[in-house]
């Protein structure tokens, strides 16, 4: 079966006050299929939003094609795509009540008003907004504006739904809550999200699939966990998450592990598989990975922070280098200048060949 | 901290500017009621006098002149008024339709000498009356048009569409871009955005220029002066020639009337353009 969408080779170049070319859109290559939640991440320039508004119509592609349900979209203007867009301002009306912004794509479409009422109060009820359809979009706090934008974005049924930024305004209970709504709401309705963002944590907690772009490239596609544990680069690896990296030399392979060594004399273990003696390739280890023990990595403690559950280290090794950062339970008794040893599991630690 | 003598002085100064603007009304508004027909400096009683002679209801003598003249003159000032109120209102119909779309058309769409165009469209703003009321007697001259109502009309248009341009464009920059890029996303052609999205969103902006170029029309003197034929006297011309006679306390009456219409829709204008939509 053909994708929903498909993007081929998707080229465009902006030009700088300064004269200069900024390819917005280098070379991108995607597909989506149906009902699947889809995330755009990268820093801000990196092209997502310029993708997006490719995609709905708002931006023009250089070269390329886009092809939706078999469709080509670049010929269609905006309002002829079979897409909506939950836009990072919201883009609400304020000229009009809540029900006449929900039910703006009908109303625009033609359908009778009685029926139009119906589904507005349908889809009300669905983001959780029934019974305030009479207000005014400033007369609202601003998740239910937020809410009120995605009702607006998907009474019309859309097959893909595109969402800029939208939880960027919130703040952080709402958001993380708005999160796991958006990816059950997904669910429930069998549309196709494209949600662009910068924050990582978005991205991790509702995503299918995350594609990680910069400079107009896409670096990476995977799901949350490829993303996150096996990341193909630095880039992706220090975007996504807090991240150590070590860039060591392999020692000798013993046993079931590679020992391999830091150019100041930090030892890690490394899983076995295809290491070679002598060989310099990147050792990275997520804050989570390391455990305090009476073994490991010896080291000193030269910052604490208190996370609630959970306590976050800096950790000076004492051979030398940058430091380490560690997350451990708060149960244990690392304080700062406390000395403490740092232990890995092996098998956590993933290998990006050639440093 | 506050300066106890800095803020007396602010106060002092703030009232003194107040006086400075306003004064001239009061004195003119308080005169409008003293029934003394000689000297409108000394105050003789309280009277309606002036209001109704304007209307041809009062048969009291002023001194000044004789009564024949003021019988005819509130025909002349009623027929007056009334080309004023034409010609204010299809200017302003004209001025609102050309300056709202000149407004919307440059922010909305990219073209050649678009600055050009925006830095043009102010300049009838800021030309000196008197010059922008000789070209246009020179061009109508020139051009074979006899002087009437339709030229005074096109004489406002030229400056009053600046005007309201102006304020459109300032509402149409504080307008979120998105709001048309969501309604085409929603399914609307550009006209439909247009209608149901773009105007009622400009529409404090576009009813403040109406109003603005409303009041400024009525009350164009220089330009007019130069662009009226013999039989379209408006009233601010009529008030001009009434005046070069000799002050009549009727004029007090006639100021005091149109401060109180210009404060009504001034007032009108500023609430609808401060009005928020969202």
């Amino acid at each position: 079966m053909a994708p929903l969408l498909e993007i081929r080779d998707a080229r465009r170049t902006f030009l700088t006050p300064e004269g200069g070319r900024l390819a917005a859109l280098d070379g991108v290559s995607l597909s989506v299929e149906a009902n699947e939640f889809v995330t755009l991440l990268g820093p801000s320039g990196c092209g997502k939003t310029t993708l997006l508004r490719a995609i709905s119509g708002f931006e023009a592609l250089d070269s390329g094609t886009m092809v939706l349900d078999g469709a080509d979209l670049s010929a269609l203007p905006p309002f002829r795509r079979p897409v909506n867009t939950v836009f990072q301002s919201y883009a609400l009306f304020g000229h009009m009540t809540v029900a006449r912004n929900v039910g703006y794509a009908l109303e625009v479409a033609g359908v009778a008003k009685s029926q139009r009422e119906v589904q507005v109060a349908e889809v009300l009820e669905k983001v959780g907004l029934a019974g305030l359809g009479a207000r005014r979009p400033g007369q609202l706090s601003g998740g239910q504006r937020q809410r009120v934008a995605l009702a607006r974005s998907i009474i019309a049924k859309p097959r893909l739904l595109l969402l800029d930024e939208p939880l960027s305004a919130l703040d952080r209970n709402l958001r993380q809550q708005m999160q796991l709504e958006l990816k059950s709401l997904q669910h429930a309705l069998g549309i196709a999200f494209i949600f662009v963002t910068h924050d990582q944590e978005e991205a991790l907690t509702m995503s299918d699939w995350i594609v990680v772009m910069r400079a107009g490239k896409i670096e990476q596609i995977g799901t949350p966990r490829e993303i996150y544990r096996q990341p193909k680069n630095r880039f992706v690896a220090e975007f996504i998450g807090e991240t150590n990296l070590f860039p060591v030399t392999v020692d000798r392979v013993e046993g079931g592990d590679a020992l391999a060594r830091t150019a100041d004399g930090v030892e890690l273990r490394l899983p076995v598989l295809g290491r070679k003696a002598g060989e310099q390739v990147t050792a990275i280890l997520r804050p989570a990975d390391f455990t305090l023990g009476p073994t490991g990595i010896p080291g000193r403690v030269s910052r604490a922070v208190y996370l609630g559950s959970d306590l976050y280290l800096f950790v000076q090794p004492q051979a030398g280098g940058p430091e380490i950062r560690v997350i451990a339970r708060d149960n244990q008794d690392a304080r700062e200048g406390s000395a403490v040893h740092l232990s890995h599991d092996p098998a956590r630690v993933h290998v990006l060949e050639a440093g | 901290m506050r300066n106890p003598y800095g803020w007396a002085a602010l106060t002092v100064f703030s009232l003194g500017f107040f006086l400075f603007i306003y004064a001239p009304l009061f004195v003119i508004i308080g005169y409008s009621f003293n029934s003394n027909p000689v000297n409108m400096m000394i105050w003789e009683h309280f009277t309606f006098d002036w209001y109704t002679g304007l209307f041809g209801l009062s048969d009291r003598e002023t001194g000044v002149g004789n009564r024949a003249a003021y019988v005819e003159s509130t025909d002349q000032m009623l027929a007056a008024l009334r080309t004023s109120l034409t010609v204010a209102v299809f200017t302003t119909t004209i001025s609102t339709v050309i300056g709202t779309a000149t407004a919307i058309a440059l922010a909305r769409f990219k073209f050649r000498l678009r600055g050009f165009y925006n830095g043009f469209l102010m300049l009838p703003m800021m030309m000196p009356d008197i010059v922008l009321g000789i070209g246009l007697l020179i061009f109508f001259v020139t051009v074979g048009m006899n002087l009437s109502m339709l030229t005074i009309i096109i004489g406002h248009c030229t400056f009053l569409t600046s005007y309201v341009f102006i304020i459109v464009q300032a509402r149409i920059a504080g307008l979120d871009p998105a709001l048309e890029e969501a309604s085409a996303d929603l399914g609307a052609s550009e006209w439909v955005t247009l209608r149901k999205v773009l105007l009622p969103q400009l529409a404090p902006g576009i009813m403040g220029g109406a109003l603005l170029a409303f009041v400024i029309s009525m009350d164009d003197l220089v330009i007019t002066y130069f662009v009226s034929g013999t039989g379209d006297t408006t009233l601010p011309i009529f008030i001009f020639g009434m005046i070069r006679r000799g002050v009549k306390p009727e004029i007090n009456a006639i100021a005091t009337l149109i401060i109180l219409a210009s404060v009504v829709i001034a007032a009108l204008g500023l609430w609808l353009r401060s009005r928020k939509t969202d």
